[in-house]
């Protein structure tokens, strides 16, 4: 059990993290809500009720989606883009999907290669990019929820404010949606931007994100 | 087998849950057409404690501080349309928009049920509504 712990404590830790993180968002959002409700006159609602609220699941989803899309982004153009002098980026001769034998792949498999790995055809085409596919299903089903729930947080706070509602087609045009959408964009391409950067200068020892402590600055593609 | 029957299980509770929520927001309309017309029904009616009754309390304090009177009296000197019917309503969390054939009415979740919060509103362009009655 501790051996367990000890070598799944990153998963473990930032799944716990996340669990607690969105309690705390839970929390904050309903009272948040409800300052806004007496505001404008109107009664107090129920945890239970804003949890299962448009505003709480726009509030939700609109960050998921940015994070997953810049996974998804990293994951697939990390394959081409190079950054010189940064543990982020491949070595500056790697660039592209690389060769079989480099990937393990096919006739060049190990014994203890996943067996989709050894297949051919589309089994090890859709393999082989499982993890960028479903960073970016993940990332277009969360950006799709935020635009569903986005529109009736968005029609709630219509009618309080005496206005028509408006259609999903309507709402996927208007500012609101945008302006939610892009503000979480450029903060995760801003941090993407950072890490790849910073970390041609700046060390973390012992972190994977970095290089050794002692790496020449130009060292590209190794990690501490 | 078991993940056969799980996801069966699985299909069964989310069809019951989209239906389930299809019919809370049939009924939650209903029932804010219902009050719109009860509103407008009791104005025609000269019944005001009842029409005070179906408005929200910013909306009914307002009413009694604009006419100076008590809002049961107050709101049958507002110049509101008669009943006519309900021609559609939209309902998005804790408010109601409830169209009749000769008014819009808007409405707000309370404890006791929709509450009517504007009415006598007619469409401004690219501007809130213009209610004869609403809250402040």
């Amino acid at each position: 059990m501790k051996r367990f712990l000890r070598e799944n404590s990153l998963g473990l830790v930032f799944g716990l993290l996340f669990l607690v993180v969105l309690v705390g968002q839970a929390v904050a959002g309903h009272a948040d809500f409800n300052r806004m409700q007496l505001s404008e006159g109107l009664p107090e609602v129920s945890l239970g009720r804003y949890l299962t609220s448009a505003s709480f699941g726009t509030d939700v989803a609109e960050n998921w989606q940015s994070e997953y899309l810049q996974f998804f982004l990293y994951t697939f153009l990390t394959v081409w883009l190079l950054q010189k002098g940064s543990p982020e980026s491949k070595s500056l001769d790697e660039a592209g999907l690389e060769s079989d034998r480099d990937q393990k792949v096919g006739a060049f498999a190990t014994d203890d290669s996943p067996p989709w790995a050894r297949a051919r055809g589309w089994r090890l085409h859709l393999f082989s990019n499982s993890l960028g596919i479903v960073m970016g299903l993940i990332f277009v089903g969360s950006w799709a929820a935020q635009s569903v729930a986005g529109v009736a947080a968005y029609n709630e706070e219509q009618l309080g404010d005496l206005q028509d509602p408006v259609s999903w087609a309507q709402y996927v045009r208007e500012p609101d949606f945008w302006n939610r959408t892009l503000q979480n964009w450029q903060s995760e391409l801003l941090a993407v931007a950072s890490i790849a950067i910073l970390a041609i200068y700046l060390r973390q020892r012992g972190s994977p994100q970095s290089k050794p402590v002692g790496a020449a600055h130009t060292a590209t593609g190794i990690e501490g | 087998m078991l993940r056969t029957r799980s996801s069966q299980a699985v299909a069964v509770a989310l069809a019951g849950l989209l239906l389930a929520g299809c019919a809370s927001v049939d009924d939650r309309s209903r029932a804010a057409g219902d009050v719109a017309v009860r509103l407008l029904t009791a104005v025609a009616d000269r019944d005001g404690e009842s029409a005070c009754s179906l408005l929200a309390p910013d909306t009914a304090a307002e009413v009694a501080d604009t006419g100076d009177m008590p809002c049961a009296q107050a709101v049958l000197d507002e110049q509101l349309p008669g009943p006519g019917t309900v021609t559609g309503a939209d309902v998005y969390g804790q408010w109601a928009q409830v169209r009749l054939t000769d008014d819009t009415v808007f409405l707000a979740a309370f404890p006791g049920g929709w509450r009517v919060v504007a009415a006598g509103c007619t469409p401004r362009p690219n501007r809130p509504y213009d209610c004869v009655l609403q809250g402040s």
